[in-house]
C-alpha cells in the first residue's frame, strides 16, 4: 500500500499540468507582483511581499488540492484502471484514503516553493514558531479542497471534472481574495467572499502572518467546510464505486 | 476443492438480461475456456466473478468464499476486456505496484518474462501499441501469484508472435496447478489451450465439454478435398463420417471423427486425396450458438 501512496505520488509529478499550473504559477506569479508592490504596505497590515506571498502560497495549495484529485480521479473511474485496482486485495477505503493523503502531499511544494520564494528573493523573515503555524494552517486548511476534489472526481466524467475543477479554482481564489483583496470589488462581491472556505482559509494565513493568532470565525469556517465537503466527498465516493 | 461455483447466476442489466440462470462448477487446477459471441455475457460473468458487480439472483463461490472475500484475500488475478493504465507510470512500476498489493506475488523479473516485458519494463505505459498494452494487463494479472486467473479475450490486439508467447505463458503458469478460465470468441483457440470449452450464448450454457465432444456435438467438422473424376462411392461409409457431398470435382465430408476419417480415407482407399481441407469449426461454433 505504500508503494501504491508512492506511485500515485510519482504519477501527479509526472504530469506536467500539475507542475506548470500548481508549482510554477504561483511561484512566478509571487515573483511578478512581488517584484514590482513588494514594498508598499499590504492589506493585512504587513509589508505587501508577505501579504502576496500567503496570497499565492493558499492559491498554489488550493490549486494543488484539487488537480491532484480531480481530474486524476475521473479518468481512473472512466478509464477502468479503478478496476484493475478494485480485483487486488487492496480495500477499497484504501484507495480513497491515499488518494486523500497524496492530494495533501503534493500541496506542499506549492507551498514550500513560495515561501521559499519569498524569504530569498524578498527577504521576508518571521520567528520560526510563526512560520510553523503558517505553514501549518495553511496545510491543513487545504482539506476542503482535497475533499471538493474529490466530490467533483466521483461525480462527473473526466471531460467534465477538468473544466469544472479549473473554474472551481479560479472562482474559488477570486473569491478567496487570493489575487487581489476581495476590499476592491465592493460590497456584494465581498458578502458572497464571507461565505467561502477559500476566503476563510487565506485569512487563516493572514492572522498568523500579522498577528501570530488565528480568527476564530476563519476557524470554524473552514473547518465547516471541511466536514461538509469531507462528508458530501464520502457519500459521493461510495455511490461512484458501489457494486451493481 | 471447486474453484468456481455459478448456482443459478442471472445478471440483468435494465431491459437486458445478460446472463440466464447460469449453474456450472470448474474444479481447481483446470484450464477453461469461455467461449460465446458478442454479448453471450462472458466479461458479465467474469465482472461478477471479481466482485465488480453483483448478480441480480443467484450465488458465486470462488474457492467457497464469496467472491469480494476471496479478491481481498488476493486469490484471484484478471485480465479485464477494457481498463486503461496509467500513462505516467512505467510498466515496471505499474507491474511492481500490483506485485505488492498481494501477499505472496510472484518476483517482478519472473512476471516481466513471462509477459515478455523484459526489454519494455522502463517504458511510460503511455507509449504502448495495443498489443504491448495488452501484454501488461496479462503482467498485472499474474503478478500477484493468483490461484485463480480470469483472462477475458487476453489475445486481442496481440500479433502472432505475442499470442504464441501469450499461449506458452498461461500454460506455463497453469501448469502449476493454477486455474485458469479464458474468454474467446474461437473454437480454434479454446481446442488449442482448454482441457473443458464452456459456450454461452444469450447468457445460458449451450454446450460443456471437450472441444472434440463440442464439435461432435454441433454436427462435426468438415473435411474437403479435390476428388476429380474419381468415383465417390464408399466415402459414406468412411468411419465417423455423417454426410458425403460431391460436386464440381470436390468432395465435401461431415465427420464426428477427423482423424478415424483421414486416417481411413488415404489407408483403406485408393482415391489420390489433393487439396485436403479441414474446418467446421466455425461452422460447429456458429450451429450451437445461433441455435438459442
Ligand atoms: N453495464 C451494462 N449496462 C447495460 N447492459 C450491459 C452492461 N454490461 C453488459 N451489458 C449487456 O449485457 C450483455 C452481455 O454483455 P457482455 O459484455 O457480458 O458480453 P460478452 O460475452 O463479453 O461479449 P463480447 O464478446 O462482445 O465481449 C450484452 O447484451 C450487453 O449489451
Ligand atoms: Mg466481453
Amino acid at each position: 500500500m505504500l508503494y501504491y501512496a508512492w506511485t500515485e505520488a510519482l504519477r501527479t509529478l509526472r504530469n506536467r499540468r500539475y507542475t506548470i499550473f500548481v508549482v510554477l504559477f504561483p511561484v512566478a506569479l509571487y515573483l511578478i507582483n512581488a517584484g514590482i508592490y513588494g514594498d508598499q504596505p499590504g492589506a493585512a497590515g504587513v509589508r505587501q511581499s508577505v501579504y502576496l506571498m500567503v496570497q499565492m502560497a493558499g492559491y498554489g495549495a488550493l490549486g494543488a488540492s484539487m488537480m491532484s484529485s480531480a481530474v486524476p480521479w475521473a479518468q481512473e473511474r472512466r478509464s477502468g484502471w479503478l478496476s484493475h485496482l478494485r480485483i487486488t486485495p487492496l480495500p477499497g477505503w484504501a484507495i480513497v484514503v491515499t488518494k486523500l493523503a497524496i492530494a495533501m502531499l503534493l500541496v506542499l511544494p506549492s507551498l514550500v516553493l513560495v515561501f521559499a520564494v519569498a524569504v530569498l528573493q524578498q527577504g521576508v523573515s518571521m520567528p520560526l514558531g510563526r512560520w510553523a503555524a503558517l505553514a501549518a494552517v495553511m496545510w491543513l486548511g487545504a482539506i476542503p479542497f482535497v475533499a471538493l476534489g474529490l466530490a467533483i472526481g466521483s461525480l462527473l466524467s473526466p471531460e467534465a471534472a477538468q473544466p469544472a475543477a479549473v473554474l472551481l479554482v479560479f472562482a474559488l481564489s477570486l473569491l478567496g481574495g487570493l489575487w487581489f483583496p476581495v476590499e476592491v470589488m465592493g460590497g456584494t462581491f465581498q458578502a458572497i467572499a464571507e461565505l467561502t472556505p477559500s476566503y476563510h482559509y487565506a485569512g487563516l494565513g493572514w492572522s498568523v502572518v500579522a498577528s501570530g493568532g488565528l480568527a476564530l470565525g476563519d476557524v470554524l469556517t473552514v473547518t465547516g467546510w471541511g466536514i461538509a465537503l469531507g462528508g458530501a466527498a464520502a457519500y459521493l465516493y461510495r455511490r461512484a464505486t458501489v457494486r451493481a | 476443492m471447486n474453484a468456481i461455483v455459478f448456482d443459478h447466476v442471472s445478471k440483468r442489466f435494465g431491459d437486458v438480461l445478460a446472463v440466464d440462470e447460469l449453474s456450472l462448477t470448474i474444479a481447481a487446477g483446470a484450464t477453461v475456456a469461455l467461449l460465446g459471441p458478442n454479448g453471450a455475457g462472458k466479461s458479465t460473468s467474469i465482472g461478477m466473478l471479481l466482485a465488480l458487480s453483483r448478480p441480480t439472483r443467484g450465488t458465486i463461490a470462488v474457492h467457497g468464499r464469496t467472491p469480494e472475500r476471496a479478491v481481498l484475500a488476493g486469490e484471484v488475478g484478471a485480465m479485464l476486456q477494457q481498463g486503461e493504465l496509467i500513462p505516467e507510470l512505467s510498466v515496471r512500476e505499474l507491474v511492481e505496484l500490483v506485485r505488492r498489493l498481494y501477499p505472496a506475488p510472484l518476483g517482478l523479473a519472473e512476471v516481466l518474462e513471462l509477459a515478455g516485458l523484459t526489454e519494455l519494463a522502463r517504458r511510460r505505459a503511455g507509449g504502448l501499441s495495443g498489443g504491448q498494452a495488452q501484454r501488461v494487463r496479462f503482467a498485472l494479472a499474474l503478478a500477484g501469484a493468483p490461484r485463480l486467473l480470469l483472462l477475458d479475450e487476453p489475445t486481442a490486439a496481440m500479433d502472432v508472435e505475442s499470442r504464441r508467447r501469450f499461449w506458452d505463458s498461461m500454460r506455463a503458469y497453469a501448469a502449476g496447478g493454477r486455474t485458469v478460465l479464458f474468454a474467446s470468441h474461437y473454437l480454434a483457440e479454446a481446442e488449442e489451450h482448454a482441457d473443458r470449452v464452456i459456450v454461452i450464448a444469450g447468457g445460458r450454457v449451450v454446450a460443456d465439454g471437450t472441444a472434440a465432444q463440442i464439435k461432435a456435438g454441433a454436427g462435426g467438422q468438415v473435411v474437403r478435398f479435390a476428388l476429380g473424376e474419381q468415383p465417390a462411392a464408399g466415402l459414406d461409409r468412411l468411419p465417423g463420417v455423417t454426410a458425403v457431398e460431391v460436386g464440381a470435382g470436390i468432395a465435401t465430408l461431415r465427420t464426428r471423427d477427423t482423424d478415424a476419417t483421414l486416417a481411413a480415407l488415404y489407408r483403406d482407399t485408393a482415391l489420390d486425396v489433393r487439396d485436403l481441407e479441414l474446418s467446421g469449426l466455425d461452422e460447429a461454433f456458429l450451429a450451437l450458438t445461433g441455435r438459442s
